[in-house]
C-alpha cells in the first residue's frame, strides 16, 4: 500500500513539474513588475489585464495570431486533400512507378528542415515570395506530404474491398469513390492527420525565422521571440505573450487529448 | 506503430481498384494515367519545396557564395567541408550537440521508463489520468518553452533563484553562466520530453501479452525478474523510437536554444543548427553554412539508423 502511495506521489510530482512552469507564467502575466518579485505564488492585488493589452496591441500579437491562423488553414486544407489523393493512388492502384514514387515521397520523413531551409530562402527570393505568408505555407505543405501520404495510404488500405466494389457497380467514378465512399470511412485518420498538421505548422519556428524578415508576416513563435528581445526586463508582458500562445494550445490539447497523444506518439518517427 | 521502412518494403496485398472496374479490359489512356494524376499535386509541391531545396543545399555546399547573385557563386569542390573540419567553432558546435545527447535522450527515457514500469507492476489505476499533464510540454512550441524557462531561471526576477537564495544558497545565473548554461539547456530539453517517453512506454507495456507475465510467474520469477525478462524486452520497439526520436531532437536542437541563450554565453551553447544559420545569414558564408547543413543531415541519418539497427538486430 505504502509502495503504491510512493508511486502515486512520484507521478504527481512528475505532473507538477511538467505543468507548474506554465501556471506560474500565467500568474506572472497578471502581476505588476513589483508584485513579481514579492513571491512566485503570491496573487496579484488586482489582475493586470493591461499586460495583455500591451502584448496584443503594442507587441503586435494580434497580427501574429491572425498570421498563424491564416498559415494553419492555408497548410491544413491543401495538405489533407493532397495527402488523401496520394494515399488513394497508393492504396487502390497498381502502376509502373508505384514503389519508386512511394519511396521518393517517404524520403521526406528523414530529411530535417535544417537541410533545406537555406536554399528555401533563396528560392523564395527568386520567385518573389520572401516576406509573405506563402513563404510559410508552400514549404509546410511540402513537408506534410510524406507523413500524410503514409497515413492516408494506411487508412484507405483498410477500407473493405466490397464497399468499393459496391460503389463502383453503382456507377461511381474513382473521384467519387475517394471523396464520397473512402473519405468518410477514413475520418478518424483524417482527424489525426489534421491535428498533427496543425501542431507542426502552429509550432514551426525555424522556417518563418529564416524566410520572413518583415514582422508583419510573422507567426506566433517568432513573434514571441521578438517580444522577449524587446521587453527584456518587463517579464509580466512577456508572460502575457507566452500565455496567449499557451492557452489556445492547451484547450485544443484537452479537447482532442486522446487523438493527439496517439497521433504524436505514432507520428514520432517523423521527428 | 510501424516505421516508414517497414511500410515501404511491406508486400503489396492491397486490392487493385482498376481491376474491378467494369471496363477493365479496355482500359483507356486516361484510366492508366489516373493514379499519376492523383499523385500529381503531392509530388509537384514536394519536389518544388522539399526535394529541389535539398539538392540546392548539396549544390551550394560545393561553392563559395555570399548569397547575393547566383552568378557570384564559385565552385570550390569540398573546400567548405575541409574548412568545417579544421574550424574550432564547428567542433565546438558539434561537441555541444553531443553534450546535449545524454540530457535529451537518456535522462527523459529513464524518467519515463521507471514510472511506466512501476505503474504496471503495481497494477495502479489512473495511469491515463497522469498522461495529459505529463504530455503537455511536448505539444508546446520550443520558443514558448524557452521563454517560460528563461524567466523562471532569471537571476533577478525568477522564482528558482529567489527560492534558492531564501534557503541560503548562492545560485549561478544558470543560462548566463559559462559552466551551467549547456547543462541547463539540456535539462530544459529533458523536461520537455519525459512525459512523451512515459506515455509511449505505458502504451507499449499494455501491448505486451499477459500470458508472458503469467508464464514468468509460473517459473517463479519475482517482480524484478518479470521486468527484466518480460517488460524490458517487450518494450524494445518503443525504446528504439524514444531513443531515435530524442537523438534527432538533440542533433537538431534549435528553438529552445535560440529562445534561451541564443548560443551564449560566448559560444557555450552554440549548437550545429544555430552555427549553420549564423554562418549562412549573419556572416554571409552561404556555401559554408549549407555544408554544415549537409553534415548535420548526414549525422542525424546515420545515428538514427544506427539506433534502429541496434534494436532490430536483437529481434529474432
Amino acid at each position: 500500500m505504502i509502495r503504491r502511495l510512493v508511486v502515486y506521489v512520484l507521478l504527481s510530482i512528475g505532473v507538477v513539474v511538467a505543468v507548474v512552469p506554465f501556471l506560474v507564467t500565467i500568474l506572472a502575466s497578471l502581476k505588476t513588475s513589483v508584485e513579481l518579485v514579492q513571491g512566485v505564488l503570491s496573487l496579484p492585488e488586482e489582475p493586470q489585464w493591461e499586460n495583455y493589452r500591451r502584448a496584443w496591441v503594442d507587441g503586435n500579437f494580434a497580427r501574429f495570431f491572425v498570421n498563424s491562423l491564416l498559415v494553419v488553414f492555408g497548410v491544413l486544407i491543401p495538405s489533407i486533400v493532397f495527402s488523401c489523393m496520394a494515399g488513394y493512388a497508393f492504396a487502390r492502384y497498381r502502376f509502373a512507378a508505384k514503389s519508386t514514387i512511394f519511396i521518393y515521397l517517404l524520403l521526406g520523413l528523414v530529411v530535417p528542415l535544417q537541410a533545406l531551409v537555406i536554399p528555401l530562402f533563396y528560392l523564395m527570393r527568386e520567385i518573389g515570395l520572401l516576406d509573405s505568408l506563402w513563404a510559410l505555407i508552400l514549404p509546410q505543405i511540402a513537408m506534410s506530404m510524406s507523413f500524410g501520404t503514409l497515413l492516408m495510404r494506411e487508412a484507405f488500405s483498410g477500407v473493405p474491398r466490397e464497399i468499393v466494389e459496391a460503389a463502383v457497380l453503382d456507377g461511381a467514378g474513382s473521384w467519387r469513390v475517394l471523396w464520397e465512399v473512402m473519405f468518410p470511412l477514413a475520418r478518424p485518420f483524417v482527424g489525426t492527420l489534421a491535428l498533427m498538421f496543425f501542431i507542426w505548422t502552429w509550432n514551426e519556428f525555424l522556417l518563418p525565422l529564416v524566410v520572413n524578415i518583415d514582422p508583419a508576416y510573422q507567426t506566433l513563435p517568432v513573434g514571441l521571440l521578438y517580444f522577449q528581445q524587446r521587453w527584456t526586463a518587463d517579464i509580466p508582458v512577456i508572460a502575457a505573450g507566452a500565455t496567449i500562445i499557451f492557452i489556445p494550445l492547451t484547450l485544443i490539447f484537452l479537447i482532442f487529448q486522446r487523438q493527439m497523444i496517439e497521433g504524436l506518439t505514432q507520428g514520432a518517427i517523423k521527428g | 506503430m510501424e516505421g516508414p521502412v517497414d511500410q515501404a518494403t511491406r508486400t503489396d496485398s492491397i486490392s487493385d481498384f482498376t481491376a474491378i472496374q467494369p471496363a477493365a479490359s479496355r482500359r483507356s489512356l486516361l484510366t492508366r494515367l489516373e493514379p499519376y494524376l492523383y499523385l500529381l499535386p503531392a509530388v509537384l509541391i514536394f519536389t518544388a519545396f522539399m526535394a529541389l531545396p535539398v539538392i540546392g543545399t548539396i549544390a551550394i555546399s560545393l561553392t563559395d557564395w555570399d548569397g547575393v547573385a547566383l552568378s557570384s557563386a564559385d565552385f570550390v569542390g569540398f573546400d567548405n567541408y575541409v574548412d568545417a573540419f579544421t574550424t574550432a567553432a564547428f567542433w565546438n558546435a558539434l561537441k555541444n550537440n553531443v553534450v546535449l545527447i545524454p540530457f535529451f535522450v537518456l535522462l527523459p527515457a529513464l524518467l519515463g521508463l521507471v514510472p511506466a514500469v512501476l505503474v504496471h507492476q503495481m497494477r495502479l489505476r489512473g495511469a491515463r489520468f497522469f498522461q495529459a499533464g505529463l504530455f503537455l510540454p511536448y505539444i508546446m512550441p520550443g520558443v514558448l518553452i524557452g521563454v517560460v524557462w528563461r524567466w523562471i531561471l532569471n537571476p533577478v526576477f525568477g522564482p528558482v533563484n529567489a527560492s534558492l537564495k531564501a534557503v541560503g544558497f548562492n545560485p549561478p545565473s544558470w543560462l548566463g553562466d559559462f559552466t551551467w548554461a549547456l547543462p541547463t539547456v539540456g535539462l530544459i530539453g529533458a523536461w520537455a520530453v519525459y512525459g512523451f517517453c512515459y506515455v509511449l512506454f505505458v502504451a507499449g507495456i499494455q501491448k505486451i501479452p499477459k500470458e508472458l507475465y503469467e508464464a514468468a510467474r509460473l517459473d517463479g520469477a519475482g517482480l524484478w525478474e518479470e521486468v527484466k525478462v518480460v517488460t524490458l524486452p517487450g518494450l524494445r520497439r518503443e525504446m528504439s523510437v524514444v531513443l531515435s526520436v530524442n537523438l534527432i531532437l538533440a542533433l537538431r536542437a534549435f528553438d529552445v536554444i535560440k529562445a534561451t541563450t541564443d548560443g551564449g554565453p560566448g559560444t557555450e551553447t552554440e549548437v550545429l543548427a544555430l552555427y549553420m544559420i549564423n554562418t549562412a545569414f549573419n556572416a554571409n558564408r552561404v556555401g559554408y553554412g549549407t555544408a554544415i547543413a549537409v553534415l548535420l543531415a548526414i549525422l542525424t541519418l546515420v545515428l538514427s539508423l544506427l539506433v534502429l539497427r541496434l534494436f532490430r538486430e536483437n529481434d529474432d
